[in-house]
């Protein structure tokens, strides 16, 4: 059901003009919503990326006793064994950002590939992918990854591919849509008939039209994989040997009474970064669709 | 939609299905682990795990097996269940009204909720409503759905003592009509929080196709006519901004079938989601097999069925 | 329920003002004004207020179990769940008392003769299966013979081999031809191991596919009613129980998968008992009021469990004892008992569950926590631990120089915490663990079938007696692909010995005896490691009494206002 958010927007997109305000990058600095959005994923970046140096003690190691409410040695508090959730939460962004960066990473590549060439080159070619996209958007994907890391066992690995695999539809279609569109114009016509190399057109004329919205789709999936790989975490499948935030969401579900802390500070974190994606993909949709 | 139309997409729907239903045979088969083995528990012995292994034809070369279960499947049968000693068929068909159930009323409730709140936030466009009711949708929408639904719990159920705290029905059962009362009481709190979890979308939509609306020639004409502000936004502007809110809605019907496996399992919700994830506990292949083809059917029908709708309604779509 | 919207402030009851005493203001707002504000447009919530279930009804128990059985037939499998919903509705010939002592069931009277290889049981006259037949001798002989000698894998596997015959010379009488002298057969033939079947449900059928497993026809002290899929399970009480009719007229099995779930609804009054409770919240909810608790190391899955690590002893890094011994050394169990079980368990005091060897005799003392002995003996070993990190190999034969010290670890995850806590243990020592959670059956195939591991976690459960629980962690008949047998891969014919020894031996001093040199054997070569022994806590409503930990838990039960 995650999917209505993207499939919404995909319908939005497909309504928006073909091509994107020449301006777009400026107008979008000028919603403030981007703005916030921008300054929460950059903040969280920052923190995943120095984690190594901002982390006060390994995440793995007692460090002191079980269940102690945040204090000056531990910001955050502790998990029942005696962990530093603070170094927990500042390690997690890493894995988190990571598992959502390389599936939408995946997703780009796989859905771009798919919609722009089904897009480009249509008839038989165009027929069969689309096929085999409606094949996929059919699978029920939270239920797919469930059986998978159920049966194949918990990793990142694992998450990343099966999330990436069956998160890419839709992106699929938005970019088919468009680059079909997109053909029918005079001026890629223009481009063709000069003696430009299909090569040369899609890199140049279709793939930056075609971008921004892309970005949107993919800004919603992530912030979706983001939550999948938490409620992974709440039903005992999460990666033992990774701190991420999905994984500590997961195991405070038996704390929510006891100890406030534990859910609070991860779930800050997802939260914060799926209203970062969020965010950001309203206000490009917004600039993209001429608002 | 022509019937020769239609009948070509049914034939490529039934198509993707087995597709489908193929590769998550050979997915589930060939995870490692032995089925047979979890069903067991402990102790046993080798001539008992043999015994278990025939029986449940679990000795046969793989493509052997998928080609028995195909042949089964295209019977309408989906097999016994390894642990139920049951028809798969039976145990998920009696699963199937709790999953519709939970699942529809959230779509209801957060179409409900999520029109008027848009609604909402486009009159009050740039101002500060507006930005409330985006970011507490999209707050609802980026916390995970566990964690609402265990706070859901304390707060409504069990400090405030509003709605039961988990179950479909009364311990026991309640007759009569009473009983319709007792299932709406406790379907409450779970389909709220499920439509929670996509009212953000539902408000954004709705949100930005009627500011478009509002500026629109047709609205600007309707004003100039002297309608009231209220009657322009209910009556002109917002039947067309919800065209794409319904078709996408219709489309994703069959997936309210995949049901809600953690709103489930923390509600005590007795679905199709709850289920899948005993089924995987116990290994239970035909009943995860049979779980997924009938999710991915609904799905296939839904869509169709929209395609169908959608041409009817606007003949441009029927030759795409 | 009346259709309407507005109601009026809700006042709190006598009943509900328990709940609500954590400094609520329950009664100050209109919550149906809060409600119609918050919840705009749902006419789903008609009558929404005043949502608790209703209170408490005397005379029906609720109890919350966490998934649905299958089935009920507690005769063809060892799963939990069905034992935990099944087992009251069936019987065994003997059951067992608070301290596993065997006492009459559906047997009044036994005797045990030949030196312990035929037992002959007296069967109780009168006892009639729920739909009225007689039961007699020959459905005890069917149950055995046709049911659970082939379909219940702890039976077939530890009576399989002993059991020649069992006959029945008349309807009141069984006896057990046995092929040697066996003294723990009168702790196998509770309900839980050894069910009794109706003969005239199930002769000449599958009974693996009876319809009666799903509306069954027992002895026991309650009888089906109906199911609800995956909602709940209803019974009545038998009132022709030969122990007396239960003093509850109905019981209701309520499926509650989250465990947060299911404390909620105890405190609210919407279940009346539950089998367990989870850790974390175990202390806050001895302080709340109208709980009352049993501490039991019973359960419906496997009794006297013991939580043990065992080591791949085919794996060349644990073929010297001075590993193991500093493995040992490194861990703090009572930290185990005290972060991972919040204190439902207690670090383990010895190879075999506390309760089952009731009189230490001192001999048997496990390796202290000693992290400093630990690094010395890693030291000895030729693992050096460089100023940073962890330990590296200098000098360790068959290792090139500078391999780290990595150990992998397998895990279902139910033990996750556990590994979590191993694993801080064994790093602070200079010891790495890459930990992987693997499902049921993928753990069952790596560690006993394909032996693709280090260390692994598993939790032994001993039952009634070191024969049946305890004996195929350490017999090398029991090394091979068998779930939950020996998986360090032990080796020992002394120990082999001492087993068959303890297994034929009726004198229970002399037993005693045995299973301390057994102990002390096994500590001293360490094939595994033993962490913490558990207990369950069950937690109930004060308004019930006559709660018991057994499998018929509510046979004697009362439940008032």
């Amino acid at each position: 059901m995650s999917r209505i958010a993207e499939e919404l927007t995909a319908a939005e997109l497909q309504s928006a003009p073909l091509v994107p305000p020449a301006d777009w990058r400026r107008q979008l600095g000028r919603s403030r919503n981007a703005w916030v959005g921008a300054g929460i994923l950059l903040m969280l970046v920052g923190v995943a990326v120095l984690a190594p140096w901002l982390a006060p003690a390994d995440p793995f190691a007692i460090t002191g006793p079980g269940l102690s409410p945040p204090s000056a040695a531990h910001p955050f508090g502790t998990d029942a064994l005696g962990r530093d959730l603070f170094s927990a939460t500042l390690r997690g962004a890493r894995v988190s950002l990571l598992v959502a960066a390389t599936v939408a990473a995946l997703v780009l590549a796989i859905g771009g590939a798919v919609g722009v060439i089904g897009g480009y080159a249509g008839g038989k070619v165009d027929a069969a992918l689309t096929r085999v996209t409606e094949m996929f958007q059919v699978l029920p994907r939270f239920f797919l990854t469930i059986i998978v890391i159920a049966l194949f066992g918990p990793g990142l690995d694992r998450i990343v591919l099966t999330l990436g695999l069956t998160s890419w539809p839709t992106l699929a279609r938005v970019v088919r849509g468009e680059t079909r569109a997109l053909r029918g114009l005079g001026f890629l016509r223009a481009a063709e008939a000069s003696g430009a190399s299909p090569v040369r057109v899609l890199v140049r004329e279709i793939i930056p039209n075609v971008l921004p919205a892309a970005l949107v789709v993919v800004g919603l999936a992530v912030g979706q994989v983001l939550l999948l790989e938490a409620s992974l975490g709440f039903l005992g499948l999460g990666d033992p040997e990774h701190v991420s935030w999905g994984s500590l969401a997961g195991q405070a579900q038996g704390f929510l009474r006891v100890a406030w802390w534990l859910p609070l500070f991860p779930g800050l974190a997802i939260t914060a970064a799926v209203l970062g994606f969020n965010l950001l993909a309203d206000a490009l949709t917004e600039v993209l669709a001429g608002r | 939609m022509t019937p020769w139309q239609f009948g070509r997409r049914a034939l490529q729907a039934l198509l993707a299905a087995f597709m489908i239903i193929i590769v998550a045979f050979v997915l589930v088969h060939l995870a490692p682990g032995d089925a047979v083995l979890a069903i067991a528990g402990e102790h046993g012995d080798a001539a008992y795990y043999a015994f278990m292994r025939a029986r449940f034809g679990l000795d046969a070369p793989l493509p052997e097996q998928l080609l028995t279960y195909l042949v089964r499947v295209l019977q309408g049968d989906f097999g016994q269940s390894y642990v139920h000693g049951r028809a798969v068929a039976a145990i998920i068909a009696e699963r199937i009204p709790a999953t519709l159930l939970l699942t529809g009323s959230a779509l209801l409730l957060s179409v409900g909720g999520g029109i008027p709140l848009g609604v909402a936030a486009a009159r009050r466009s740039g101002r500060r409503g507006d930005a409330a009711i985006t970011i507490g949708a999209l707050a609802l929408h980026a916390s995970p759905a566990f964690w609402v639904a265990q706070l859901t719990i304390v707060a409504f159920a069990f400090r405030l003592g509003w709605f039961p705290v988990q179950g479909m029905e009364t311990a026991g059962g309640v007759h009569g009509l009473g009983a319709v009362g007792d299932v709406l009481r406790h379907l409450a709190l779970p389909a709220l929080v499920l439509a929670s979890q996509q009212l953000a979308a539902i408000v954004r939509l709705t949100r930005s196709g009627l500011i478009i609306e509002l500026w629109s020639d047709h609205v600007r004409t309707a004003r100039a006519k002297g309608l009231s502000d209220r009657v322009v936004t209910w009556r002109h502007a917002l039947p067309r901004a919800l065209l794409p809110v319904a078709t996408i809605v219709g489309a994703r019907a069959g997936h309210l079938l995949a049901g809600a496996v953690i709103v489930e399992a923390v509600f005590g919700w007795p679905g199709l989601g709850r289920l899948l994830l005993d089924a995987l506990q116990s290994r239970d292949t035909p009943i995860l097999l049979g779980l997924f083809f009938v999710v991915s059917l609904a799905v296939i029908v839904s869509n169709i069925l929209t395609d169908v709708a959608h041409a009817a309604m606007d003949p441009r779509v029927a030759n795409r | 329920m009346p259709l309407r919207f507005g109601c009026a402030p809700r006042q709190a009851t006598a009943h509900t003002r328990l709940y609500v005493n954590e400094g609520n203001r329950v009664a100050e707002v209109n919550p149906c004004r809060r409600l119609a504000a918050a919840l705009v447009g749902t006419s789903l919530l008609l009558g929404a207020c005043n949502g608790r279930d209703a209170d408490p009804r005397p005379g029906v128990l609720i109890a919350a179990i966490p998934g649905a059985p299958a089935h009920l037939n507690p005769a063809i499998t060892t799963n939990g769940g069905v034992h935990a919903a099944a087992d009251l509705l069936y019987d065994g010939l003997l059951g067992l008392d608070e301290q596993q002592r065997p006492v009459p069931a559906l047997a009044t009277r036994w005797e045990v003769l030949d030196g312990g290889a035929q037992y002959v049981f007296h069967l109780r006259q009168g006892v009639r299966w729920h739909d009225g037949q007689a039961f007699s001798a020959a459905d005890v002989v069917y149950s055995f013979t046709d049911v659970l000698l082939r379909f219940h894998s702890r039976t077939r596997a530890s009576l399989g081999p002993v059991v020649d015959s069992i006959v029945a010379p008349d309807d009141s009488t069984v006896v057990f031809h046995l092929r040697q002298p066996y003294a723990p057969l009168l702790q196998q033939l509770d309900v839980v191991e050894a069910p009794i079947l109706p003969r005239h449900v199930y002769a000449g059928t599958d009974p693996q596919i009876n319809p009666a497993n799903n509306a069954p026809v027992g002895t026991g002290p309650f009888r089906f009613v109906e199911s609800r899929p995956g909602a709940e399970l209803r019974y009545a009480a038998n009132p022709d129980y030969f122990g007396g009719a239960p003093g509850v007229s109905q019981l209701i099995l309520r499926v509650i998968p989250d465990p947060g779930t299911q404390v909620i609804a105890l405190e609210a009054g919407e279940v009346d008992w539950l089998y367990g409770v989870p850790g974390a919240e175990r202390a806050r909810l001895l302080r709340t009021p109208h709980l009352k608790f049993i501490e039991t190391a019973l359960n419906a899955g496997g009794s006297n469990c013991v939580t043990t690590v065992a080591f791949n002893l085919d794996r060349p890094v644990f073929h010297d004892v001075r590993m193991r011994r500093a493995l040992t050394h490194a861990v703090d169990r009572q930290q185990f008992a005290d972060r991972v079980l919040f204190a439902q368990g207690t670090a383990a005091s010895g190879p075999i569950a506390s309760a089952l060897v009731p009189s230490p005799s001192g001999n048997v003392v496990l390796p202290a926590h000693d992290p400093r002995k630990a690094g010395e003996l890693l030291d000895a070993l030729g693992w050096h631990r460089p100023t940073t990190g962890m330990r590296v190999a200098r000098d360790v034969a068959g290792v090139p120089d500078g391999t780290p010290l990595l150990v992998s670890f397998k895990q279902l995850a139910s033990f996750a915490a556990y590994g979590d806590l191993l694993r801080a243990q064994w790093r602070a020592v200079g010891v790495d663990l890459s930990i992987e959670t693997l499902e049921t059956a993928v753990f069952v195939e790596d560690v006993f079938t394909a032996r693709n591991f280090d260390t692994a976690i598993i939790s032994y459960c001993n039952g009634f007696d070191p024969q049946i629980g305890v004996r195929r962690q350490y017999a090398s008949a029991s090394i091979g692909p068998v779930p939950f047998s020996n998986a360090a891969g032990y080796r020992d014919a002394v120990m082999d010995s001492l087993f068959d020894a303890a297994g034929s031996t009726l004198d229970p001093a002399a037993r005693s005896r045995t299973y301390d040199v057994i102990q002390r054997r096994a500590v001293d070569s360490l094939p595994y490691l033993w962490l913490t022994d558990g207990i369950n806590t069950r937690a109930y409503r004060d308004r019930c009494t006559g709660l018991s930990p057994g499998p018929h838990f509510a046979a004697r039960a009362r439940c008032g206002q």
